[in-house]
């Protein structure tokens, strides 16, 4: 029996290799774009999974509730969170990763590396897989560090490196320091980058004014739990808490914990705690979902056409004494088969496609058949009880047949009117998730340009921002010697100093501003994200001055006030943008100027207005902002270079030649404005690629279904078709008829995708706070497209039928 | 000669929504083991639907059908299960169909074994029965072909190979020279004699009077009732 079904399933592949073809292309497409994207979701879900203690780790986030800020919570906390809870619940089990730069030096040379500063528990916190050294006192002496094995290697050659050396500069200065333990690399999902570690020392906090400051952010806490209850027992705390420690420093009237709200998140949601990338993560699995669903949609449809065309098998073999059960067996193992098949196709499709998967999507995604066996095998389950699941009407349809009709009839059977009408149906639905996938793509793609192209306030392009400038090892000195010899470089227009920097918030400050006769509370007067700029740094960046002017080198007035300048009397001047004009309470631009405020203790005024610059996240409203001038600044500072006529690479060069020889002791680190601002479009514009492939690759999967189903109906009305041109239908009616029976129902699916497909990108550009109206001349192309599609692919069909000659047709079956 | 089968007051309704055709009234007949029995008459009369019954492929909406097997046991299979009567027809029953109704994409060799597959039993020897029958019907050499490789008349002697392959009590053919040639019909004709002759129970529907004579007995049938049943000297 097993052999004859073999048999059967080998013979159908082999005589009908259209069908096979159609029908397997169709399933392994969509197993493979399944398991693509299982393999996206999983990768973005399953972040810090390497710790395996994961399921008890907590971390810290924060949602701020301050007037004109977003309520998202961020992960992270300021540097001394974990000291005042551990004073206040001694029991609690924590550590800190705090990341920051640091310059290796080997010899001549300088190296950029990124170092974690950590609590001396963190290795056996996290059960940080140790190659070499002894995890629990690795960290615990300040000269000690922990290197990575592929930085072990990078400096020493050998991945056990225990008792060598390193020289670092960082703010505690240039000193060596001692290997004490190499750790495994960690794998990419993790948001933790494990390169050099070292314990926080208490020199390194002291640098810090804001360590205690409630309100800052300065890196990640982590505290661990054994259970669930014991973490919702501290979670209920954190109000009181906050309010205990918060004190009055937020103002007299202020309820702290309103406004700042501390949260315990587990670490395994931590990477998508976002609600924005959790649900472009989840509408990507949802792309996997649907791509599988069509591609079954079409194995049962293909099946149950062609069950038609086994009927008389079925028949026969119905007459020879097969009972109808083990029919229905057969065709439940031949669809195992042609799953089993099917799946081994959409694995060597997925390992053909990672590589360009992997560039489209940013990603770095691969399968690894013994780690991922476990999941590769529940992968498969799935396909197998869902394609099993779909299996089983085509078999009880097939052994339904009654022989004595099927043997009597010259007429291949088609399943009758249910069948007919479950086909149409299924090819309704798998044409109306085209449609709107091809009005996603479109309004995606339309968004992603719109963002790209769209006026933010500023020229990205031919800016370089010089990075080394902010590095602690720099002097003042070597900052002004760089502008100076940045500015006669030839090409070079502008070239400044500041803190705000397109793409960069590291160095985002916020504060209150109080206009006179307001009250200075937090929760009633406008924050404001606070920058220092230093001379020509509106002309460098092509801001539109709306009214007033710009900061003046020549004015004393100017000059912000310094830790020791500062001048409680004295009204400093500030620049700031219309949204800090709006949230002030004046009615005009030309109503702020000249107004003075409160600002950080200090009166200010404002001596200009500058239009909204998008300087980060395209989803995010464009916070207000003041403007602070420092002739020298020094703090977290960048250069920024604004430049003509040359090359990005040449500019990037003569930049790097120019620094080698004012500070050779600290690497060069250049970005251009427009990469910078690209890592907030590029994750969009990622999943825009994989959504795109994967929506594309489901609209084939449409056309495949469609094309046999147009093969099969068209095959079953060859003699119909041979009467009407014995009758008189010309060659054209005839393919007009057959169209017309396809195009309905794809017309039809297409209508019904406009609110669909509407309901969908309505959400999705709702994201987005400089987001396209609805375009809506995509829905009519949507349809346009799917019917086009439908068209070509049905007429190839249709045109073969109807140029048939009708005695031959006549004589089919 | 035993008692093989015998039709008591068999009628059979087809009924759609407006209309009711009585295709076979109140059949009564019996057949013994060894016969060789062709049923006349014009199309529409009822013949194939009586066929059809006699090979349980379709059921009488009224009246017994009885079966005695060679070892005297008796059974209505007019009552049966689908189940029951899938067994029946694979351990009793062999079929030959004008349009000979092979499976396109198998072989004339496991067309012939499908004769056997939901038989069970035959196991190890199933080659040695295969080949045997088709050497009975000379079709051994057209083993590996496929259906539409071969001529009608060797279509019709592998279907004839795969009816006979399970040794059935029964074999039922409908019309089976109605699409081959004189020459191929005839071929046919003497095949199923010699079945007979080796003591095989035959049913055949034919339109050919002269393929009537060539059976022991003559069944007529006209508007669903049986009007003449007579046994022929050959």
């Amino acid at each position: 029996m097993l052999k004859s079904t073999f048999t059967a399933f080998y013979r159908s592949f082999v005589r009908h290799p259209l069908y096979a073809l159609l029908n397997l292309l169709g399933l392994s497409l969509g197993i493979a774009v399944f398991i693509a994207l299982s393999l996206f979701y999983r990768f973005e879900t399953s972040y810090e999974s390497w710790s395996p203690k994961l399921p008890q780790i907590y971390t810290i986030g924060i949602s701020f509730h301050f007037p004109g800020m977003t309520d998202d919570t961020g992960i992270g906390s300021m540097g001394g969170l974990l000291e005042e809870i551990k004073t206040a619940y001694p029991q609690t089990d924590g550590t800190r990763y705090w990341p920051d730069s640091v310059i290796v030096h080997k010899g001549a040379d300088v190296f950029n590396e990124q170092i974690s500063l950590v609590d001396a528990n963190f290795l056996t916190f996290f059960a940080v897989p140790v190659l070499y050294g002894d995890p629990a006192n690795a960290l615990s002496d300040p000269s000690h560090v922990v290197l990575s094995a592929s930085l072990a290697r990078k400096y020493f050659g050998v991945t056990n490196a225990v008792g060598r050396t390193m020289t670092l500069n960082d703010p505690e200065g240039l000193k060596a320091y001692t290997v004490s333990a190499i750790i495994a690399d960690l794998p990419k999902n993790t948001e933790m980058k494990l390169d050099i570690l070292r314990l926080i020392t208490p020199q390194r906090t002291a640098l810090h004014s804001n360590w205690h400051h409630w309100g800052s952010v300065q890196l990640a806490t982590y505290i661990k739990f054994k259970s669930r209850t014991e973490a919702n027992a501290l979670a209920v705390q954190f109000p009181a808490f906050t309010d205990r420690q918060v004190g009055q420093s937020f103002g007299p009237d202020v309820v702290p914990h309103k406004l700042l709200e501390l949260k315990l998140i587990p670490l395994a949601d931590a990477h998508l705690v976002s609600p924005k990338l959790k649900a472009a993560v989840i509408s990507l699995g949802v792309v996997g979902i649907v791509a599988l669903a069509l591609a079954l949609i079409n194995y049962v449809n293909l099946a149950t056409a062609r069950a038609g065309l086994r009927a008389r098998e079925v028949a026969v073999r119905k007459t020879l004494g097969a009972a109808p059960v083990v029919l229905r067996l057969q065709f439940i193992f031949e669809a195992v088969l042609t799953l089993l098949l099917a799946f081994v196709v959409a694995l060597s499709f997925v390992e053909l496609s990672l590589p360009l998967l992997n560039s489209a999507g940013g990603l770095s995604l691969k399968l690894d058949y013994h780690a991922d066996a476990i999941w590769l095998l529940s992968i498969l389950a799935i396909v197998m009880v869902s394609g099993l699941i779909a299996a089983l009407y085509p078999a009880f349809a097939l052994s339904a047949f009654k022989p004595a009709q099927v043997l009597a009839s010259s007429r291949t059977p088609g399943g009758g009117r249910t069948a007919g009408i479950l086909r149409t149906g299924l090819a309704m639905v798998q044409f109306t998730a085209v449609a709107v996938a091809f009005v996603l793509i479109m309004g995606f793609m339309l968004q992603i340009r719109h963002i790209q192209n769209a006026d933010i306030g500023f020229q990205r392009s031919n800016l370089m921002i010089v990075n080394s400038i902010r590095d602690n090892a720099v002097t003042q000195s070597q900052r002004d010697a760089f502008v100076a010899g940045a500015s006669a470089l030839p090409g070079v227009s502008y070239v400044t100093i500041a803190n705000a920097i397109p793409g960069d918030t590291s160095s985002v400050n916020n504060s209150n501003i109080v206009r006179p006769g307001q009250v200075d509370s937090a929760t009633e007067s406008p924050t404001v994200n606070y920058s220092i700029v230093g001379p020509d740094y509106f002309e460098l960046l092509g801001a539109k001055m709306l009214v007033g002017r710009v900061f003046d080198v020549q004015r004393g007035e100017d000059q912000m006030w310094g830790d020791k300048t500062t001048d409680k009397d004295r009204v400093y001047s500030v620049v700031i943008s219309r949204r800090t004009v709006k949230d002030m309470g004046f009615p005009s631009p030309q109503a702020a100027l000249n107004q003075t405020a409160r600002f950080n203790d200090h009166t200010v005024r404002i001596i200009g207005v500058v239009e909204d610059m998008r300087f980060y996240n395209p989803n995010e409203p464009i916070p207000a902002k003041l403007y602070l001038f420092d002739a020298h600044a020094s703090e977290a500072v960048v250069g920024m270079v604004r430049y003509q006529g040359l090359s990005a690479p040449a500019m990037r060069a003569k930049l790097q030649h120019l620094w080698r020889q004012i500070a050779p002791g600290v690497p060069f680190d250049v970005t251009s404005a427009a990469d910078n601002l690209d890592k907030y479009y590029k994750p969009e514009r990622d999943r825009t690629h994989l959504f795109t492939i994967g929506a594309g690759i489901a609209a084939l999967i449409g056309c495949i279904g469609l094309y046999g189903m147009a093969a099969f109906n068209t095959g079953r009305r060859v003699r119909e078709i041979g009467v009407r041109k014995v009758l008189g239908a010309s060659a054209g009616r005839v393919v007009g008829l057959l169209l017309r029976q396809f195009l309905y129902p794809v017309a039809i699916a297409s209508l019904i995708a406009w609110p669909l497909g509407w309901l969908a990108l309505e959400r999705w550009l709702s994201q987005f706070d400089d987001a396209i109206a609805m375009p809506l001349w995509v829905f009519p192309v949507a349809s346009g497209v799917a019917l086009a599609i439908a068209l070509v692919t049905v007429a190839g069909v249709a045109f073969g039928a109807a140029s048939t000659e009708p005695g031959k047709a006549l004589r089919h079956e | 000669m035993t008692s093989l089968i015998e039709l008591q007051n068999i009628t059979r309704l087809y009924r759609s929504d407006e209309v009711e055709t009585t295709a076979l009234h109140n059949i009564s007949l019996h057949i013994k083991r060894g016969e060789f029995v062709a049923i006349m008459g014009p199309s529409g009369c009822g013949k194939s639907t009586l066929l059809n019954i006699l090979g349980t492929i379709d059921r009488p909406t009224s009246g017994a059908y009885l079966f005695t097997d060679s070892t005297g046991a008796q059974q209505d299979l007019a009552r049966m299960n689908e189940v029951k009567l899938a067994r029946h027809r694979a351990r009793h029953l062999g079929f030959i169909f004008q349009s000979f109704n092979l499976v396109d994409d198998l072989t004339i060799y496991e067309n012939i074994e499908l004769g056997l597959l939901y038989r069970g039993g035959v196991k190890g020897g199933r080659r040695a029965v295969i080949e045997a029958a088709m050497d009975k019907v000379g079709i051994a050499h057209r083993a590996r072909h496929f259906p539409h490789q071969l001529s009608g008349g060797q279509q019709q002697r592998a279907a004839i190979a795969r009816a006979i392959v399970g040794s059935p009590d029964l074999i039922l053919a409908d019309e089976p020279t109605g699409n081959l040639d004189t020459e191929n019909g005839a071929q046919v004709m003497q095949i199923l004699q010699t079945l007979n002759q080796g003591g095989a129970t035959i049913i055949m529907v034919t339109h050919s009077q002269s393929h009537a004579d060539q059976a022991s007995r003559q069944v007529d049938i006209l508007d669903g009732q049986l009007v003449a049943s007579v046994a022929q000297v050959l």
